[in-house]
């Protein structure tokens, strides 16, 4: 019992990581109906960050790392979308030239990185102010608590953005149709910075996370397909899909890797995907999109 | 001095498709002016091209006295708003959102923002009993009310309709021209229509232009071509009251 209530905590913590990744994927997803497959290589560089401003510059609190983090983050999503997406967009490419373009990058970035900084892995040296929580006999780490309640508070104030600020009513238009939206008098470009800045910051936070709950190497982006299940299961265009499918996912994989084993579990996800896929392709609480590239 | 909005030689293409070839027509301030043609005669088009959604191969739009810009955005700024063909409400937003969303980049303070919004819902009072109702819950009738309010919360100078009495049952449209008229007469709303029910459309223009594959065939008082027999012949004849679609 013990050991169950310690795994839905730890699953809840991933979960809110995973969501985070997600409701950041799908806001991409939802305007320009496009996966971006840069934003691996986004959360990877803002790990970085994270390491460079705790290692480097030896600052090493919780909050100095995922400024580090989310600085990064919100560069290199923002110089994405500038040097790579908006000019095929200006040229009305196809969406699958948006992903090419998206792949091409994640690679490049990838690459740069494991010539910059080796393929070595790093661990994030963060200070936490306290290790375990118990409660009787229940002992939540530190980590597991921190990411899930800045997770949850991110997730919550982004909520609150885009459901009752104006500039959330133009984010869910541009969704619908970027065309009425355009004849609206919205700059979807503008749209479009808000939302890799926003992209960025939610994949820095989680990069920050992750790269704490393992380390920081060239490839830890390659956790971004969980961004990806996770939408699909919740329904792939939907903000609270993603959320919702976040700590779906989470927590199942917490299971299956406490139950059964942790070999199982990359395994595990994306057969839970394609059965999503299969039985409710629209997923939870998607509408009908029904091509899901 | 130069007109409201003067559009001149105006040649646009989809591709191969010439869709509009030497267009030339003119709105002054405080008008109605319809533009009548059947279907694929360029009606929408020359809509789209006026709000910067379409591009120009060559000729010239001028609103009062400047170029237009190139982009829809910023030509809302500048003053002319679009009520799209089908009326492309925002589904996933509320009614009050879908009001509201058109005002996203006025510089305009709250407190005028608000006053536009009261006007709005005095005029279509509907919208305000549907305010925090999606917009995709709406009938056909309170979606086209709401896409004219949308419209004009971005405060235009001038308002462009395409097609509004599009699938609207009869006395839902004639509910709807008469708030155009009055927009018109109290608001001194300059607009812009296009439409194929001639009758209507004539009726309540002070100009109009007839437009037929790509080209205006005729122009004049707007009751001039409503007593025109030809004009009767082609556009009044055949778009008599068994033309009306139902309203959803
Ligand atoms: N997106 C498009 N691609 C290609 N041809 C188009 C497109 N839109 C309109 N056309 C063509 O341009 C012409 C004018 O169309 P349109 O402006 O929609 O006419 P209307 O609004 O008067 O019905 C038609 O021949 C139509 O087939
Ligand atoms: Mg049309």
């Amino acid at each position: 019992m013990n050991l169950f209530v310690q795994q839905v905590v730890t699953g809840l913590s991933i979960g809110g990581i995973y969501a985070l990744l997600a409701v950041g994927y799908a806001l991409i997803y939802s305007i320009f109906k496009f996966t971006n497959f840069a934003f691996g290589a986004i959360l990877m560089c803002a790990a970085y960050g994270a390491y460079f401003v705790t290692h480097t510059l030896k600052m090493t609190s919780l909050v100095s790392g995922l400024l580090g983090a989310v600085v990064i983050g919100v560069i290199v999503s923002l110089a994405t979308e500038l040097l790579a997406y908006r000019s095929l967009r200006r040229l009305k490419a196809s969406r699958l030239f948006l992903m090419i373009s998206a792949m091409g990058v994640n690679i490049f970035v990838q690459n740069l990185m494991t010539i910059m900084m080796s393929a070595n892995l790093r661990s994030l040296d963060i200070k936490m102010p306290f290790n375990v929580i118990r409660f009787g006999k229940i002992r939540i780490g530190s980590l597991d608590i921190f990411s899930l309640v800045i997770s949850l508070i991110v997730l919550g104030v982004l909520w609150i953005f885009i459901e009752k600020t104006k500039h959330g009513i133009a984010i869910r238009a541009s969704a619908h149709d970027t065309d009425t939206a355009g004849l609206m008098g919205i700059n979807v470009n503008k749209i479009s910075f808000i939302v890799f800045a926003i992209s960025g910051l939610t994949a820095a936070i989680s990069g920050t996370f992750m790269g704490m709950k393992y380390a920081v190497y060239p490839t830890l982006g390659a956790i971004s397909s969980k961004a990806f299940i996770s939408s699909v299961i919740g329904g792939l265009g939907s903000l609270p899909g993603a959320v919702l499918g976040g700590f779906i996912l989470g927590v199942l994989e917490t299971m299956i890797s406490g139950y059964i084993s942790s070999s199982f579990r990359d395994l595990f996800s994306f057969s839970v995907m394609i059965a999503v896929l299969v039985f409710l392709p629209n997923g939870i609480l998607g509408s009908g999109i029904n091509d899901k590239l | 001095m130069s007109r409201f909005l003067e559009v001149e030689s105006l040649n646009v293409y989809y591709g191969g498709i010439h869709a509009l070839q030497d267009v030339s027509l003119y709105i002054d301030e405080g008008e109605i002016v319809s533009v009548i043609g059947a279907n694929g005669a360029g009606k929408s088009t020359l809509l789209r091209t006026i709000a910067g959604d379409k591009e120009i191969k060559s000729g010239n739009i001028t609103f009062r006295g400047e170029r237009l810009p190139k982009t829809s955005y910023e030509t809302v700024s500048m003053g002319i708003s679009l009520v799209p063909e089908g009326r492309r409400i925002f589904p996933n937003l509320t009614v009050y959102e879908n009001l509201i969303v058109s005002t996203y980049t006025r510089a305009h303070s709250k407190k005028s923002i608000d006053e536009d919004l009261d006007e709005v819902l005095a005029l279509f009072p509907r919208l305000k009993e549907r305010l925090k109702q999606s917009g995709g819950t709406l009938s056909g009738g309170e979606q086209q009310m709401l896409a004219v309010g949308r419209a004009l919360m971005a405060h235009p100078k001038l308002l462009c309709m395409d097609e509004p009495s599009l699938g609207l049952a009869p006395i839902i449209i004639d509910e709807l021209f008469e708030k155009i008229k009055q927009l018109n007469e109290e608001r001194d709303q300059t607009i812009l229509i296009v439409e194929q029910n001639a009758f209507l459309a004539l009726e309540i223009a002070s100009r109009a232009y007839i437009l037929k594959t790509g080209s205006v065939t005729r122009e004049g008082l707007g009751a001039e071509l409503l007593g025109d027999p030809s004009i009767q012949h082609e556009y009044l004849g055949v778009h008599d009251d068994t033309s009306y679609e139902d309203e959803d």
